[in-house]
């Protein structure tokens, strides 16, 4: 019966020790955040550039048409930028569409004239492109002298395709790569809007150059490494050049996230 | 022998069955009104967005309503905090949201914790920390918002951490704060959506 008791004693003491504790509320705050990747490439350009070549001048020296592309970049990832040349295929996936020829189809007049025979130069140095492993990583050199060829400026073409350049080839802003250390393979994300200064990673004046040289050979074409020529008369032979007509193509600028 | 073993054992389950699930010290009641979860989702999906940030004005309203026992107590008091949760469990790291879901490659970092800012307010300013925006770092890291203090400041005064007994419905400048938040999304951090519970706790001071 003693045990008994104390045991008793025991549980009132441990019941009522439970009322030391304090009255208390609580509500609950949940935030969601739904972060939506933005890209937005600002681009202010004619629709057509015209390249028309009708003074012998005009084929020793190029015709260069300063600022034709204006490119501002908006993006909340880190992203990259390249330009790619392409056409719809008439003559083949690496060369201009042929329109219409003058002349009388001479065996020596070739109609194949390469994509990489656009010339660009980007107003501002691609900061984005420390890991770089090719000669040239972008496109910001000066226009080369019509007599030193140069790929260094030649537009970059993938078989007709839109595929991003490699390590080796031409960026605009960025590189290919996915180190995750911005300057090296990447753009971090920002806004030319917010940019203060002459010159800004997202902003890009693009100069544009054709120079046909004489005889017409495009000696300013080169592959997307900027090393191999793809003049006519490297590609085709001695004696060749361009048989004259209309030509067109496009120029595509593509911005994406990095990779 | 057998019979006692029966009375303790019935004792035992009387005692643990009256046993109080919630004690009082020196207050009758304590309650948030109401107590039920906000749920807010942020979207950003422009430009502008990430660049001005999102700010929500009145995201909750904590009401306050703490009375006395029935013979008054004028240790009545209370405090209120917030503490801030990103569900370790589920891998979290401390100082980040908790992801969801991810867009994109993911080469970027999550957000982290302090780029969730939160300001109580209310009209009689009558916390230390009113009007200014304030930022969690870690998950449980805790904000006062009238912090737990010995001096009792009674209800109508409008004075600085008012901590006695009173009610929103009486005392509605003092007893009633509003949450605002503020995110301004860095342009480094992966897309995707992510998740952050703050928890308002309010609890009779001892």
């Amino acid at each position: 019966m003693r045990k008994f008791k104390v045991y008793a004693t025991a549980l009132f003491i441990g019941a009522f020790a439970t009322a030391n504790a304090q009255l208390i509320d609580e509500k609950d705050v949940t935030i969601t955040m739904d972060l939506q990747p933005v890209l937005q490439l600002e681009m202010t350009t004619p629709n057509q550039l015209e390249f028309v070549f009708d003074e012998i001048n005009e084929y020793y020296s190029g015709i260069t048409q300063y600022g034709a592309t204006i490119l501002k970049v908006s993006s909340t990832v880190s992203w990259d930028l390249y330009a790619v040349g392409r056409s719809t295929g008439t003559n083949g996936p690496t060369f201009w569409d042929q329109q219409i020829d003058y002349g009388n189809n001479n065996p020596n007049a070739i109609a194949n004239l390469p994509l990489s025979l656009v010339e660009l130069r980007q107003n501002q140095v691609n900061n984005g492109a420390g890991a770089a492993l090719g000669a040239f990583a972008d496109y910001s050199a000066q226009f080369s002298p019509a007599t030193t060829p140069s790929g260094q400026n030649s537009l970059y073409v993938n078989a007709g395709t839109n595929t991003p350049p490699t390590t080796n080839d031409k960026y605009i802003g960025g590189h290919a790569g996915t180190s995750g250390v911005a300057g090296q393979d990447f753009l971090p994300g920002g806004s030319y809007l917010t940019q203060t200064g002459t010159t800004s990673d997202y902003y890009y004046s693009i100069d544009y150059r054709i120079l046909p040289s004489l005889p017409a050979i495009f000696p300013m074409a080169f592959d997307a490494t900027g090393l191999v020529p793809q003049d006519l008369v490297t590609v085709n032979g001695a004696g060749a050049y361009a048989e004259p007509g209309v030509y067109t193509m496009y120029v595509q600028y593509i911005l994406l996230e990095d990779q | 022998m057998f019979l006692r073993k029966i009375y303790i054992i019935l004792f035992t389950g009387i005692l643990l069955l009256v046993k109080p699930s919630f004690g009082q010290l020196h207050c009758g009641t304590v309650d948030i009104v109401p107590n039920t979860t906000v749920n807010e989702l942020l979207t950003f999906d422009s430009f502008s967005q990430y660049q001005g940030g999102i700010i929500i004005n009145s995201v909750a309203r904590i009401r306050v309503r703490v009375t006395d026992q029935a013979v008054p107590d004028p240790l009545c008091s209370w405090h209120l905090y917030m503490i801030v949760d990103n569900n370790p469990g589920a891998g979290t790291p401390v100082n980040e949201w908790e992801e969801l879901t991810q867009y994109g490659n993911g080469l970027n970092i999550n957000p982290p914790i302090n780029s969730l800012e939160i300001r109580v307010r209310n009209g009689c300013q009558t916390s230390p920390i009113d009007g200014v925006f304030q930022t969690f770092t870690n998950h449980g890291d805790i904000i006062d918002i009238i912090a737990q203090m010995i001096l009792i400041t009674p209800a109508g005064s409008c004075a600085p951490n008012v901590n006695g007994p009173g009610d929103y419905l009486t005392n509605y400048n003092e007893y009633n704060f509003d949450i605002d938040i503020r995110v301004k999304p860095s342009f480094q951090f992966n897309p995707g959506i992510y998740q952050l519970n703050v928890k308002f706790h309010l609890e009779e001071n001892p």
